[in-house]
């Protein structure tokens, strides 16, 4: 096989690019695989005609194919990419090629001419393009973020209507400027600046809160993250920084930290107060009221029949004050609950205090390990006041409560099968059940509360307290 | 006056020792021949007496009865113990059980009941 049967071979075999001849005025006089397949013409109903078929009508019109084949002479070669039609009178997106091809004397001999369909690729590019130009206005108007890019040295590329939202500069003012003008001169002094940039190449990334500078001087609580933008070669080519104003966040965060640090105290020194007046009772009151009693009932023994019936009476209700003190003990501080721990404590004020409310009781605990005290303490009040709205309002014969580990912390139910809450709930029903009161105590002690109820199941209260006290944030 | 049993009182509360030192000596089969006002005292009155049955107040300084428990057992080994407590605390009863006390009582109980349960220690003392 000669050298240019194989150039034919090859040329005629491609199907991903047309591939044609024309002679010095435009006829078709050589065809190949790909023509076929890009413009549906077979070879035999194609040579000879003028390429010109090809083109739209407003082209031919325009006389565009005639000025391509002009510029392929005088320059030797035209590309054009633009709309060709099919056989069928469709069109397709078409990148082309035509080669003025000249014989040794100089003479124009015809032209060579390469098309490749083009249309998926350009649909690719639309897409692309349209896709980024909607990112673009979507970065462009979030207002919630400053979002920007730097360019390696750390100077200002690109701004959004966030950015001057929360730093107030336009983009006309900012662009070309340095980015450290965002920060308070310490962080200036203190190279921050450049070490976020220097940590960013180093990681890819970096958050970081805290104060930064505004056009006008004043300062605002910043969550910022800046990505280190590499590309393909791994070149650095930039950052994007994302800026999100957090002031109105902290001061929230802050006010809520405050309440609950003071809820923390009034709850600890209320607790305090009660533990206080508890083992005064238990110490002093109780002990005299018994001593009384013995003594009343040595009395009672000596004395004549008909005096004994007045000081039995006596007697008898002193031991009943001992007993109502006692629950009183147990009600203003579970004294257990500082020498055995919450389960012990629980299963006491249930058998001392509940089980006289005619309430059948069951208490089941898995815990991995004993709350702190002050959580196991407010775990017992919620009880506590859940068990009292049993009492109160339920007309329940059953409760059950349940403790368990989970995330992290104590889930607890008390449920009942009671007449749950009335439907629908009075205004007040809060502060008529108490609800406010057991929710205020969970969320003070950085947990969650809830309760559910229906006529058919009884009422349902849960909450959930973390291991830990509260943390107070920042 | 051999086969009275012999009973040791500790309790911080003044009044509350008195009371309950006249409740069992008015018993003829009863004798009180201690009466302690803090763990340390019950402790070193067992050993000097070595009586039948010491009644122990839970909660009472030098130690409570948990103390006192431990210590008499060793010291005193023949001595009974019962406690007597303000309030009905099951977690202290079940640990003091542990420790070989023999009957938790709730202060409140008659004076009956309460003799009642010194004589049932005393039963149970190996003569």
């Amino acid at each position: 096989m000669r050298p240019d049967d194989g150039y034919r071979l090859l040329v005629q075999g491609v199907r991903d690019y047309a591939i044609f001849m024309l002679d010095p005025t435009g006829l078709i006089t050589s065809w190949n695989a790909g023509a076929r397949l890009i413009k549906g013409y077979r070879e035999e109903e194609i040579l000879g005609q003028h390429f010109s078929v090809f083109y739209p009508a407003e082209d031919i019109a325009d006389r565009k194919p005639e000025r391509e084949l002009e510029q392929a002479i005088t320059q030797g070669r035209v590309e054009d990419e633009g709309w060709r039609v099919r056989k069928d009178g469709t069109r397709f997106w078409a990148n082309v090629v035509i080669t003025a091809l000249f014989d040794g004397a100089g003479e124009l001999r015809g032209f060579g001419k390469v098309t490749r369909d083009m249309t998926e690729r350009r649909a690719a590019e639309e897409a692309l393009r349209a896709s980024e130009e909607r990112f673009r206005l979507l970065v462009h108007g979030v207002l919630d973020y400053g979002i920007f890019m730097l360019d390696p040295g750390g100077h200002i590329i690109s701004w959004n209507d966030g950015a001057q939202r929360i730093k107030g500069y336009s983009e006309e003012e900012i662009l070309g400027q340095h980015f450290s003008v965002f920060y308070p001169a310490e962080d200036i002094a203190d190279r921050k600046p450049e070490r976020e940039l220097e940590q960013a190449v180093a990681e890819g990334r970096l958050e970081d809160e805290g104060w930064r500078v505004r056009k006008d001087g004043t300062r605002f609580w910043a969550n910022v993250v800046i990505t280190a933008l590499f590309d393909d070669t791994g070149e650095l080519r930039g950052f994007g920084k994302v800026t999100r104003d957090m002031t109105e966040r902290r001061a929230a965060e802050q006010a809520l930290s405050e309440r609950r640090r003071l809820l923390n105290h009034l709850v600890e020194a209320q607790e305090l107060e009660r533990r206080r007046i508890a083992w005064d009772v238990h110490d002093d009151s109780i002990q005299a009221m018994v001593a009384v009693g013995m003594r009343l009932q040595l009395l009672e023994s000596r004395l004549p029949d008909e005096h004994r019936p007045v000081v039995h009476l006596l007697e008898e209700s002193v031991r009943a004050s001992v007993g109502r003190l006692r629950n009183l003990v147990v009600h203003l501080r579970p004294t257990t609950i500082d020498q055995h721990g919450l389960v012990p404590a629980l299963a006491g004020y249930l058998q001392d205090v509940v089980a006289g409310w005619d309430l059948d009781t069951d208490l089941s605990a898995d815990l991995a390990q004993e709350p702190p005290l002050p959580i196991a303490i407010t775990i017992f009040r919620i009880c506590q006041e859940a068990l009292t709205n049993v009492r109160k309002h339920a007309q329940a014969t059953h409760v059950e409560i349940t403790l368990n580990s989970k995330d992290g912390g104590t889930l607890t139910r008390v449920s009942d099968n009671g007449v749950g809450f009335p439907d629908p709930l009075p205004d007040n029903s809060y502060q008529q059940f108490g609800l406010l009161e057991m929710r205020e105590r969970a969320e003070t002690a950085g947990g969650w509360w809830s309760a559910t109820s229906s006529p058919d199941t009884g009422t349902t209260v849960q909450f959930w307290l973390p291991t830990a006290p509260a943390q107070e944030s920042r | 006056m051999t086969d009275q049993l012999r009973v040791l009182v500790a309790d911080d509360d003044p009044m509350l020792r008195m009371a309950l030192s006249e409740v069992l000596e008015a018993e003829v089969d009863l004798h009180v021949v201690a009466t302690a006002e803090d763990a340390e005292e019950a402790v070193d009155l067992a050993e000097r007496h070595g009586p039948d049955v010491a009644v122990l107040d839970v909660r009472m300084p030098g130690g409570g009865a948990t103390h006192a428990t431990r210590e008499i057992r060793t010291r005193s080994p023949r001595t009974q113990l019962l406690a007597f407590s303000a309030y009905d605390d099951s977690g202290t009863a079940e640990e003091l059980k542990r420790l070989g006390v023999r009957e938790f009582l709730v202060k409140g109980i008659t004076n009956a009941e309460i003799v009642a349960a010194v004589r049932r220690a005393g039963a149970a003392v190996d003569v």
